[in-house]
């Protein structure tokens, strides 16, 4: 039990980086893979935090007589995970107004059908 | 001195800036990109003779220098940005013209943001601020895929997108692992920390990285994207595209590999890939109709080739694999220019439509043969130096297994001769149907005066490649030297 309470953070994120990757790879309807994309950013978000993560630990600043660097969480990693939650919003619209005018064009949103470009 | 910091912050700001001079004339917006490219290639032309010396670094914000983010523009990183420069000037002043129709503003909002992610990339020191102008870089070319938002544009620049976003998912994975290991972003500082990549957490973010920058550098099996997003793309695009975004890709693999992980034992790997790429590239290019999409196989085939010239190794291999990536840059640069107007003129992609070109359309016919000639590799232009040189970088091993792989190369090459010399047959020696008038049409001004510099700068180099061969040598030994590197940054 102990290595799960250890490491159930790690677990966390990476099964929900697979889980993303099962959903972008096997499934056909473009907004689940849109989705799915979300998923694996929030596993890929949630690993960078825990990477930096102290349990019961404050915020890096010295507010108080008597807070040690020590019991302090690494913010770096939230910093980056601020920035990358920045880009997969951007991301995120970008491919949902794509989605948009793609059904409009082709009437489905089903990614076996819509291949006209092909090799 | 000039501070490079200004490379990245003029077109970013310049980019933000373009709606407000909408309020004042809807007519200066198109000449934004051009003064904003204008003064990034004054830029890195004056910061080039002091960088040719001693590197210059730059730390943002005042901290001391693993702590800080910071700037290395060492002989790559200002090869790369006057190649962006010139290439991007040269293409604005063709979108002048050509952009006529759909949101002209967003356009160029866009394509800055496109030139800023590429100069950000490629003059960075901090392995996070890679990835992030990496994504600038990649979201602006997924939305001027679709530009003009018809079918064909918006379903590959949703293939685009996809694959792109899992790519740089992947490089957030093995940035995070690397800052779980090092507890550093800076790059000089995680390459002093790395001896080996033998051991497993190293190597996992070494294949992420690979893998992610693989996709925008279009390294078979990543390639499939490309076509699609090349061919339905805007022909200014589709330039842009092809002359700066894959090879800002390839740059960050090999900055990767070389610098930040010297890693050489994957090197023999990416030989194979390298050549795979190659011939798969040039046998797709070989069979197909649309004209835009022929050339974008062929710059999936001339990116195998710059791989294999990088993966050599050698100070000559490496040398003639930057010289490849110059020639492919101005090259392939060229041909979508003189075919996007081709284009424009006849409607139609497909290059049997191009029958009798040549007697309509004079100078375009001429600059679209020259650039053609330069990709084969004949003599007077710039293609025939650059491949010389991976051939006898090759050939210097003197091993059997070089030889055979060269042996595959200039088969590949004899190939990319036979689809570029069918195409420049039906432009030249095939009668076109005489429904139009055979008058000549000369394209406006502002399309052939880039053209016409493209010609004159293959041509040039072409005859004189030592005008290059300077920094060409330098950029060569910074990607070597890595102990050099970070030396440099960390005293």
């Amino acid at each position: 039990m102990s290595f799960l309470h250890d490491y159930i953070y790690y677990i966390g994120a990476l099964s929900l980086i697979l889980i993303g990757l099962y959903i972008i790879l096997v499934k056909k309807n473009l907004i689940k893979v849109i989705i799915g994309l979300s998923i694996l950013d929030t596993g890929i978000y949630l690993l960078l935090i825990s990477l930096g993560y102290i349990k019961e630990g404050t915020a890096p600043i010295f507010s108080k007589p008597g807070l040690k660097a020590e019991n302090m969480v690494d913010p770096v990693p939230q910093a980056l995970v601020l920035t990358a939650i920045v880009i997969g919003v951007a991301i995120m619209a970008l491919a949902l107004s794509l989605a948009v005018k793609l059904y409009k064009h082709y009437g489905t949103l089903n990614l076996r059908k819509i291949k006209e470009q092909r090799w | 001195m000039v501070n490079p910091v200004l490379l990245i912050i003029i077109p970013l700001g310049l980019a933000f800036i373009i709606p407000l001079f909408g309020f004042i004339s809807k007519k200066i917006e198109k000449f934004i990109p051009v003064i904003a490219l204008l003064s990034n290639l004054i830029i890195s032309l004056r910061l080039l003779p002091q960088v040719l010396e001693e590197p210059i670094h730059v730390n943002i914000g005042g901290f001391s220098t693993p702590f800080c983010i910071n700037l290395v523009a060492g002989p790559v990183g200002i090869l790369f940005s006057m190649l962006i420069a010139l290439a991007g000037l040269l293409i604005s002043v063709y979108a002048l013209d050509y952009i006529r129709e759909g949101a002209k503003e967003k356009y160029h909002i866009l394509y800055l943001l496109l030139i800023t992610g590429a100069t950000g990339v490629v003059l960075t020191g901090d392995i996070f601020n890679l990835f992030v102008f990496f994504e600038i870089l990649c979201i602006s070319s997924y939305s001027l895929v679709a530009y003009f938002g018809d079918r064909a544009g918006v379903e590959s620049a949703i293939k685009y997108l996809i694959q792109g976003a899992l790519g740089s998912s992947l490089i957030l994975i093995g940035i995070g692992l690397l800052y779980g290991q090092f507890g550093t972003l800076n790059m000089a500082d995680i390459a002093s920390n790395i001896h080996s990549v033998q051991s497993i957490p190293v190597f996992i973010p070494l294949v992420l990285f690979i893998t992610g920058f693989g996709v925008e550098a279009a390294i078979f099996p990543l390639n499939a994207w490309l076509p699609d997003a090349h061919s339905s793309a805007p022909s200014s695009i589709s330039a842009i595209l092809s002359g700066i975004a894959i090879e800002v890709g390839l740059y960050a693999v090999v900055r990767v590999i070389f610098t930040l992980f010297g890693a050489s034992s994957i090197l023999t790997f990416l030989l194979f890939l390298g050549v795979i790429t190659l011939l798969i590239g040039e046998l797709c290019a070989f069979s197909q109709e649309n004209i835009k999409r022929m050339l974008a196989y062929s710059s999936i085939g001339q990116i195998g080739l710059i791989v294999f010239a990088l993966s050599i190794a050698s100070s000559y291999g490496i040398t003639g694999g930057l010289f490849q990536i110059v020639s492919h840059t101005f090259g392939k640069a060229l041909l979508f220019l003189a075919v996007g107007y081709m284009i424009y003129r006849t409607g139609s992609m497909n290059i049997s439509s191009f029958k009798g070109m040549g007697k309509k359309m004079p100078y375009t016919s001429f600059a679209f043969t020259i650039g053609a000639f330069s990709l084969v590799g004949l003599p007077p232009f710039i293609g025939f130096p650059s491949k010389f040189m991976i051939v006898k970088a090759a050939l210097l091993r003197h091993e059997t297994l070089f030889t055979l792989l060269i042996i595959l190369i200039l088969l590949a090459t004899i190939i990319e001769g036979a689809y570029f010399f069918k195409v420049v047959q039906v432009i030249y020696f095939k009668q076109g149907e005489n429904k139009l008038s055979q008058k000549t049409e000369t394209a406006p001004l502002s399309v052939l005066i880039p053209i016409f510099i493209f010609v004159g700068l293959i041509v040039v180099i072409g005859i004189y490649p030592k005008l290059i061969t300077n920094i060409l040598n330098s950029s060569a030994s910074e990607l070597l030297n890595r102990i050099d590197y970070i030396k440099n940054i960390i005293p």
